[in-house]
């Protein structure tokens, strides 16, 4: 029998410590990570439990905590770039142009229109190696161990498809204040215009082989609803929100770039729970492809970064800008405030899964500790984005 | 817009450029005012985006962003925490989702939220947990006015001088301190 009364009796840290003080009597505490298979990363969550069920749930964060609101202090606007690329790895072009994207409003930088394109596609590509990321460790965090070989397959064509252009395979610094570092070759668009159709041929495999599946469908289906009041009072966009039934996505909602151009639908579900969040994502990948396809057919020729774009040691002009782009998880916002010195003078990063990670402990409530797994999976949570 | 924002002691009220700073509409509140206005817009369904601080002269400027799913244009509070006393109250029982992005701001700047339900360091070990990162030193820090965007003024109390960009009186920046009542 477990007695919370006597702290001096207990164990653990800090935050174990603070958690047990509310306790009741005779429930178990049990430390989920940090170093925990299921929690992706270092994310370390507190439960209360009584028997199987979940009393109550505290995410413990910033074990993978790097203070990169700091180092955008200490640098200039361009050195701080490829710290956005490290934020989130899963979805670092989203990161790059939120970041660049406020760069460019607080300065009036307008940006030529191929590089526009040349976003969007990067963006897009990296939005569906996320989510196949996602899903093969979603579906490994369920039970099922073959899909994740699969979708690495399919992300190995993205990363190496990626990698002409960055440099890079994981943590890219492509995007530039004013356009991107490098143009895409013939050789890359070559293999993005391969990439599509065979990407387009694994779908319904997908589907008939995991989606449909009766296991996952057991694990997933009515576990962990989310009512759209809970997704407004703790902030949650992306696949979390329009899993939810909310049609809210950044690209449409505040549109950017040439997203108001390109045809795409924005998929939602009314089914609110893991599944719900789970069929948006895999509806989006299918819109991704779309977005490519539409933009190599109608990108321009032409310059990818502007001219007299700006130099290492360029200074944000005096004033404040925020800017939002849709990233794999959610919105992303970079926040700048700048007086006019070397440095900006605050930056702040608004991390999507920050948010839809908030609400678990509401969430996970009275769920049993395997559905609270399920449920922690289906919020898509790439820790160090969350802990910045 | 404004009639949000009627009978909450707004300190000034301002119509933005989204195209260049991305924000819609921006109130600098009293902190007294802060919950309640918060609960207005719960009520007219926004959702919270993120609270932040900005260590500026005359104290620390909070900065809460807000957004909304069905006619989205991102509207900002500000509050003023003084460096000497840095408290604004919780909005957190209205917003959980804020209990993360106050907790933050007091591991980053030191300010401190009255009526947070669960007030310990979020991504600061607490052993170290009062270093406060983002806390400027006195002479590096820049004035409000001088970075913030004034916006298109709807409406500013007289004795408000944080965000006037001329301000008649030169050196009187206790401004946003004084409690106002429009």
């Amino acid at each position: 029998m477990t007695r919370y009364q006597n702290m001096e009796q207990l164990t653990g840290d800090f935050y174990t410590q603070n958690f047990a003080k509310t306790a009741r009597e005779g429930s178990l505490i049990l430390n989920l990570g940090p170093q925990h298979p299921s929690t992706h990363g270092v994310l370390r969550v507190i439960v209360e439990l009584d028997g199987e069920y979940v009393m109550r749930a505290e995410p413990i964060l910033g074990y993978l905590h790097r203070m990169h609101e700091k180092m955008a202090e200490v640098k200039t606007a361009a050195q701080f770039i490829p710290n956005m690329g490290r934020v989130d790895y899963g979805h670092a072009m989203g990161w790059n142009w939120a970041f660049v994207g406020a760069a460019e409003k607080a300065g009036g930088i307008e940006v030529p229109e191929r590089a526009e394109y040349v976003r969007v596609i990067t963006c897009e590509l990296n939005r569906i190696a996320s989510h196949l990321l996602w899903w093969g460790a979603y579906l490994l965090d369920l039970g099922a161990f073959t899909p994740i070989m699969y979708a690495f397959d399919d992300r190995e064509k993205i990363l190496d498809i990626l990698q002409i252009p960055t440099g890079s395979r994981l943590t890219y610094s492509y995007f530039r204040i004013g356009g991107v570092a490098q143009d895409l070759d013939a050789d890359c668009i070559r293999r993005i215009r391969e990439f599509i159709p065979w990407f387009r041929s694994r779908l319904p495999m997908y589907k008939d082989l995991v989606s449909d599946n009766i296991i996952l469908r057991k694990r997933i289906e009515e576990i962990g609803v989310i009512e759209q009041d809970v997704c407004r009072r703790y902030g949650a966009t992306g696949p979390v929100a329009r899993g939810s039934g909310i049609n809210y996505d950044v690209r449409r909602a505040a549109p950017y770039s040439v997203y108001p151009k390109l045809d795409f639908e924005i998929p939602t579900s009314d089914l609110k729970c893991a599944r719900g969040r789970y069929d948006v994502r895999m509806a989006e990948m299918e819109q991704c492809l779309r977005i490519v396809e539409q933009c190599l057919d109608m990108m321009p020729e032409g310059e990818v970064l502007v001219k007299g774009a700006p130099k290492p040691s360029w200074k944000v002009p005096k004033g404040e800008a925020y800017f939002a782009v849709e990233g794999a998880r959610g919105k992303i916002g970079a926040y700048v405030v700048s007086d006019g010195g070397k440095n900006i003078y605050r930056t702040k990063l608004r991390a999507p899964g920050f948010c839809n990670l908030s609400l678990f402990a509401e969430v996970s409530r009275g769920t049993i500790l395997a559905d609270a797994v399920a449920i922690l999976g289906s919020l898509d949570l790439i820790i160090p984005e969350i802990d910045r | 817009m404004e009639a949000l924002f009627t009978g909450l002691g707004a300190l000034y009220l301002a119509k933005c450029d989204a195209a260049k700073t991305g924000q819609a509409f921006q109130a600098f509140l009293p902190a007294g005012f802060l919950v309640r206005a918060a609960e207005r817009l719960l009520q007219a369904d926004y959702h919270l985006e993120d609270i932040c601080a900005v260590d500026c002269a005359e104290g620390y400027v909070v900065v809460y962003h807000f957004d909304h799913f069905e006619t989205p244009g991102r509207l900002t509070l500000r509050v003023l925490a003084p460096h000497a006393a840095p408290t604004v109250p919780s909005i957190a029982q209205l917003f959980q989702g804020a209990e993360w992005h106050e907790r933050e701001t007091r591991d980053f700047h030191g300010v401190l939220f009255e009526g947070n339900p669960n007030f310990i360091p979020l991504l600061i070990d607490p052993d170290m947990a009062d270093c406060f990162p983002l806390r400027k030193e006195e002479k590096a820090r820049a004035r409000a006015k001088d970075m913030l965007e004034a916006g298109e003024v709807v409406f500013c109390h007289p004795a408000f001088t944080l965000m006037t960009p001329d301000a008649p009186v030169e050196g009187n920046e206790s401004g946003g301190a004084k409690p106002a009542t429009a």
